[in-house]
């Protein structure tokens, strides 16, 4: 069985350094794999020792992003690709979608499951995933917290949200999103890294995915940002120290 | 044809009645009317086959000129194979200018379905829509973990926008006129590729959070030492619930229920009291329409005190029980 994982570098959210004119200093924020993208890696290998499956993680990024696939690969995974192209940049959740399906048509046609995180930290759209799908015409389920059973049809999973516990079966192939919080990812071993280091990395670009020069990047996205701003809702803090005035602002409410 | 009018995803909940978010877009929608012209707000609603006399005239008076139903026994629950094939079709026959969808979950499948079908651009998880340049759709969203608000436009149709409950207020207007469009798909020539095995609805804490009017909640400050049971007491005291930041989460003392902010909820209760958070731009997200903020924390350079209207500097394990004793003796006064 043949499972690719989609993974996204990300900058640290958590860790945010602004410049003086309140704009994200991208070179000293760092980049680190997304965190739920660690779990559905970590999901994959779980079924690569019951199913003696193949895992592929894929990237779409500039070169530098080669580094999540390092993690990927030392984590356990048997291979990795980079989508990488000048042209990609700038893409938005339709975009992106495009050029993520284009890798399964054109360079791993052969794959029975996809596996994303649920969303990603830095947009947090939760689109991307279900877009692929859309795209590849393979149905699809998101909130995954644990699979079931695979088998070359079907496969069976656990669906969690806050409201219900669903249990799906799906025609194979299909693409799940999986929750955060639910596979801990494991740490990579010695073995990993010295595998993840000799890796030859394959880069696929625009032409390699059969994509034309309107259908990606800032070209083939048609959501844009007219403007960006600090985020800032300030209001004018009152600092006291009596607890009993406190009490009763409380309950005068 | 020229896309025309706004459409409004009706989503229906369990009782099959109108979620309360649609009211919300629909309030918000009237606003953006005024400012292009001769557009029709539309709302589909995709269910059972019920008498929706009363739904359509309900949604009439919160603006609607429109109601398209698409109505079918096998539409009583959100179905993954048909609901956002029928959505998508429906924006096909009467193409709209703009789409606004709850960001609840099926809202969201739903609005990443149909842009895609549509090839055209979403953006999700609004917190607030205007008409921008050329009459665009201008999207306002919280990107970056929230630390950065982003204003987006989209050159293609229809614009389309997922908007989180509880963000704008729902208004109802008098004597407006609505017409029912009632509209047949044939459901058998969608395929049925994903089926449910078996769904269990999880007892879920009916004193949900975005209706409280007191919340009490707790950061990663509250997440050591068992902060979080202290944290309860005083929820108890004041019948408030109990909510959290995304670390309470991440460490297991809420459930995703009860966490606030822009991947959480967004709450608005009359007064939000943070303990031991820091405030995280995404957290402030969920908490900016409370009415009065509390806070305590014991850095008194904390960011979430920039945003809060009352700060108390100090250690939790300190402040909270001396605050649940002055609440005690207040209300011993008042019973005196």
């Amino acid at each position: 069985m043949n499972i690719v994982v989609f993974i996204k570098q990300v900058p640290d959210t958590n860790d945010v350094k602004w410049t003086p004119n309140n704009n994200i200093d991208r070179t000293k924020t760092d980049s680190i794999i997304n965190p739920v993208d660690k779990e559905a890696l970590e999901a994959a290998l779980r079924l690569k020792e019951t199913y003696n499956a193949n895992i592929t993680a894929i990237t779409m990024g500039p070169s530098k992003a080669v580094e999540v696939l390092q993690e990927a690969i030392a984590m356990g995974c048997d291979n990795a690709a980079l989508l990488c192209d000048s042209k990609f940049a700038g893409s938005d959740t339709l975009a992106t979608s495009k050029v993520l399906a284009a890798s399964i048509k054109e360079k791993f046609p052969d794959t029975d499951l996809i596996i994303t995180g649920q969303s990603a930290i830095d947009g947090e759209t939760a689109q991307t995933g279900l877009a692929v799908a859309v795209r590849l015409n393979i149905p699809f389920v998101a909130h995954v917290n644990e699979v079931i059973e695979i088998n070359t049809n079907k496969i069976i999973v656990n669906a969690e949200t806050e409201t219900y516990k669903t249990v799906y079966e799906l025609n194979m192939p299909a693409l799940i999103c999986i929750n955060n919080y639910v596979f801990k990812p494991r740490l990579p071993r010695i073995d990993g890294y010295m595998k993840a280091q000799k890796y030859n990395y394959p880069a696929y670009n625009l032409y390699e995915l059969n994509l034309g020069e309107c259908e990606t990047g800032i070209k083939g996205s048609p959501t844009y940002v007219s403007k960006v701003y600090r985020t800032d809702e300030k209001r004018e803090c009152k600092f006291i120290e009596d607890l009993n005035k406190l009490a009763r602002i409380i309950k005068e409410n | 044809m020229e896309p025309n009018g706004i459409l409004i995803y009706g989503e229906l909940n369990e009782e099959q009645e109108i979620k309360t978010v649609v009211y919300e877009l629909l309030t918000k929608a009237r606003e953006l009317k005024e400012k292009i012209w001769n557009q029709a707000i539309r709302v589909c609603i995709i269910g059972p086959r019920i008498n929706y006399e009363e739904i359509i005239n309900k949604l009439g008076s919160y603006g609607a000129d429109d109601v398209i139903i698409v109505s079918d026994n096998r539409l009583k629950e959100y179905n993954h194979n048909y609901h956002p094939e029928i959505f998508t079709q429906i924006a096909q026959k009467f193409p709209p200018r703009m789409i606004l969808i709850g960001a609840t979950l099926q809202g969201k499948e739903i609005a990443s379905y149909t842009a895609v079908k549509l090839e055209t651009g979403l953006t999700a998880d609004c917190t607030d829509l205007d008409i921008g340049e050329n009459n665009l759709l201008l999207s306002t969203r919280p990107t970056f973990g929230g630390q950065l608000t982003a204003d987006i436009l989209c050159s293609t149709f229809p614009q389309m926008a997922t908007i989180q409950e509880n963000i704008f207020k729902a208004h109802s207007i008098e004597n407006h006129s609505v017409n029912a469009i009632y509209n047949w798909i044939d459901i058998d020539k969608i395929d049925k590729r994903i089926n449910i095995i078996k769904s269990i609805k999880k007892i879920i804490n009916k004193h949900d959070i975005q209706n409280s009017k007191i919340l009490v909640s707790g950061g990663a400050g509250a997440c050591q030492n068992n902060g979080f049971a202290l944290i309860y007491q005083l929820a108890q005291k004041l019948k408030a619930q109990v909510c959290g930041s995304r670390e309470a989460r991440e460490k297991g003392f809420i459930t995703k229920a009860q966490q606030v902010g822009q991947t959480g909820k967004i709450v608005s209760p009359d007064i939000y009291i943070a303990i031991g958070i820091s405030g995280a731009n995404q957290h402030l997200t969920g908490i900016k329409n409370s009415g009065k903020i509390i806070a305590v924390n014991k850095d008194k350079n904390a960011p979430i005190f920039n945003y809060s209207d009352i700060g108390i500097v100090g250690d939790l394990f300190e402040i909270l029980p001396e605050l649940i004793r002055s609440l005690d003796n207040i209300e011993e006064e008042n019973d005196q």
